[in-house]
């Protein structure tokens, strides 16, 4: 049995599609990831799946059941993480959590075992009032109160928004022990560079998937040579760029620039090199790189533009 | 119902950390009721007036120690010509004068008739015709007593009881109407605000996944308010009772009943509202001109229902507080019983049972 299954998913606010056919399967007990940009529809896609939205249509089952009929079933077999905090920010974290327990008539120490990676870290901040924490304490908190009742199913939305690097990093850590307990964890996330935490993505763009891939495996799809670049003049090259009539893709990256060649990767390199000193722009460590998930959905983007 | 007993909890949790809130919560009553008592009152007490004597005899004398005694008036000035009364109107700051007529003795006992005129300062309507009833009182007052010793047949006798508050005293209605105000900003304003702050800030849906049932969720977060709320209440009786001697004529218990139906019927107004809205703000805003307003206007409160176009008079049967100060104005002045009380309270049962039941509905609506 799949944990989730969606086919042909629509929704729609008044005129705006905020999801179009969408259709995808997880398996039980896999760790799956929806990546895309602010505005993809993935928060929307957690909605309906957590049971708070109703899809205009499509057929989804969640844990075998019916997303519609069984509503009230699923919901004592999920747990959710919205992407707003949205617990009690007046309440301490203790309190906080104990309130949840009782809601799903749970208790602490009942599952002490499944949270105590997240508690051991936030006990010593147990007194303190939930609004109080750093964002990345919210969140372990958010996650311990959606994980109170041992739930099967987990929804994560955009956890690691708002967290420092180090914090995202434990956090991704606590949801690969968290799948090791027999939990499915259905996770969304704009970092492209979480994405190869997953065991399988989504790539999601403008309500529609794009690619659905092990990270491992969409990298290895790349189909361009990429090649990264330095330069102080990046916006003046971004500006000129189109002068330069090469089979390419470019964008920049960070402070770098980088570009994918498709066709000769030596005959467009030297092309682009004489283009550069022909426009006297002055760069350094212009090399080949491997791909990352952001290099390969803005390919797929790409594709699907001029598709 | 360990689920509503911890929800209780956590909601008791936000009101004490709220230390501003609660103060306001408990404080607003108590400042209401004084102001209300010691500053809107419809009674006057030593307005300053001008008596033109033009007859001097003993019975004008004798009518201007009844109108000095009488407590409403005080005599400032004696003028001697119809134009020095309008001298004192300018600039004494006189309200009213009257013009005691020449021979005022002799026309009394001989004719058994006499004109005095009375001038009122109209430019304050309301003070004018407070004064003007005054002056009529303590005119019948003189009068009743002159035939009384003259033993001669009365020319005029008028008799107004003023059943169930002799004293005209303005307490009697504002304090009906000041419980139904603090209920309706406690209970339905504060509970409509709690609700939509959960739907806010996003920890309605948190809640609504759990499988906790939605009706304790909703009573959870009410009784808190309404317990407040009839603390306020409480807190106004006391005042009132001991202050301004207000009496409580029906059973305290029934009155204490109809409170906490009133509350439940203005905690279901906030609910419902509450579910109509999406943020705190449109809550507030939504209570204060649907609910508050139609509370102080359409009430009965301050401005007499049966004076009002039918249709706004149909407009105030379908809000609650026309109903409620009815009720608790029975059971504190007129001492009425559950026998006479019985299908306001339904009426309010039953404003807040639908309203409940549909908004209950409304709020697990996956849209």
């Amino acid at each position: 049995m799949q944990a989730i299954e969606i086919k042909q998913l629509n929704k729609s606010y008044r005129a705006i599609k905020a999801i179009e056919n969408i259709s995808f399967s997880v398996a039980e007990g896999e760790l799956f990831g929806l990546v895309g940009p602010d505005g993809a529809g993935k928060s929307t896609i957690f909605n309906i799946l957590a049971t708070l939205l109703k899809p205009d249509a499509g057929e989804v089952s969640v844990l075998g059941l019916d997303l519609i009929k069984d509503y009230l079933k699923i919901r004592r077999k999920i747990g959710y993480l919205p992407g707003i905090f949205s617990l009690y920010p007046d309440l301490t974290v203790e309190e906080n959590l104990r309130f949840f327990a009782v809601m799903y008539k749970s208790s602490i120490k009942e599952n002490m075992k499944l949270i105590r990676p997240l508690w051991d870290q936030l006990s010593a901040f147990k007194k303190r009032p939930a609004g109080k924490l750093s964002g990345g304490m919210k969140q372990k908190l958010a996650l311990c109160c959606a994980l109170i009742h041992k739930p099967e199913l987990l929804f994560l939305d955009e956890p690691t928004t708002g967290v420092d690097p180090v914090s995202r990093k434990e956090f991704w850590d606590i949801l690969n022990s968290i799948q090791t307990q027999n939990i499915t964890v259905l996770v969304s996330t704009p970092y492209m560079d979480e994405a190869s935490r997953c065991n399988r993505i989504a790539l999601i763009q403008n309500g529609g998937i794009i690619k659905i891939e092990t990270p491992q495996q969409i990298v290895l799809d790349f189909e361009g040579e990429l090649f990264s670049m330095e330069t102080s003049e990046i916006f003046h090259l971004l500006a000129i760029m189109e002068k330069c009539r090469l089979n390419c893709n470019y964008y920049p990256y960070g402070n770098h620039l980088h570009i994918a060649f498709y066709g000769n990767k030596a005959e467009l390199l030297t092309e682009f090199i004489q283009f550069l000193d022909e426009q006297h722009i002055i760069y350094k460590n212009l090399e080949a790189i491997n791909p990352s998930i952001e290099d390969c959905f803005i390919e797929l983007i790409n594709k699907k533009a001029h598709a | 119902m360990k689920e509503l007993m911890t929800i209780l909890r956590k909601e008791f949790i936000h009101i004490l950390r709220d230390k501003v809130s609660l103060f306001l919560v408990l404080a607003i009553p108590i400042m209401l009721t004084l102001l209300f008592g010691f500053t809107i009152s419809t009674e006057l007490r030593n307005a300053k007036i001008s008596v033109l004597d033009l007859s001097k005899d003993s019975q004008s004398i004798k009518l201007i120690e009844k109108i000095t005694s009488s407590g409403y008036f005080q005599v400032i000035s004696l003028p001697e010509s119809e134009a020095a009364i309008d001298f004192d109107f300018k600039n004494k700051n006189v309200k009213i004068a009257i013009i005691i007529p020449t021979q005022f003795e002799a026309s009394l006992t001989k004719e058994k008739n006499a004109d005095i005129q009375i001038i009122n300062d109209v430019s304050d309507l309301n003070v004018a015709s407070i004064l003007n009833n005054y002056m009529q009182a303590v005119l019948y007052d003189f009068i009743a007593d002159f035939n009384e010793n003259s033993s001669s047949d009365a020319p005029v006798e008028i008799a107004t009881k003023m059943q169930y508050n002799p004293e005209m005293n303005s307490v009697y209605m504002f304090v009906p109407g000041i419980i139904t105000l603090i209920m309706i900003i406690v209970t339905a304003l504060m509970s409509s605000i709690t609700l939509s702050r959960e739907v806010e800030t996003g920890s309605m849906r948190m809640l609504l996944i759990t499988p906790v049932k939605k009706i304790y969720v909703v009573f959870g977060k009410v009784i808190p308010y309404m317990i407040l709320s009839f603390i306020s209440t409480i807190i106004i009786l006391v005042i009132s009772v001991l202050v301004f001697k207000m009496p409580i004529k029906g059973s305290l218990f029934l009155l204490l009943f109809l409170c906490i139906v009133f509350m439940f019927t203005a905690a279901s107004f906030g609910l419902m509202i509450s579910a109509l809205v999406k943020t705190q703000l449109e809550a507030m805003m939504v209570t204060m001109m649907g609910l508050f307003l139609p509370t102080v206007l359409l009430s009965g409160f301050l401005f007499p229902l049966d004076n009002m176009p039918y249709f706004f008079q149909l407009l105030a049967d379908i809000f609650p507080a026309k109903w409620f100060i009815i009720a608790i104005k029975d059971v504190m002045i007129k001492g009425s019983g559950f026998a006479e009380l019985w299908l306001y309270m339904l009426i309010l049962l039953g404003m807040a049972i639908v309203l409940v039941t549909i908004s209950l509905t409304r709020i697990d609506k996956r849209r």
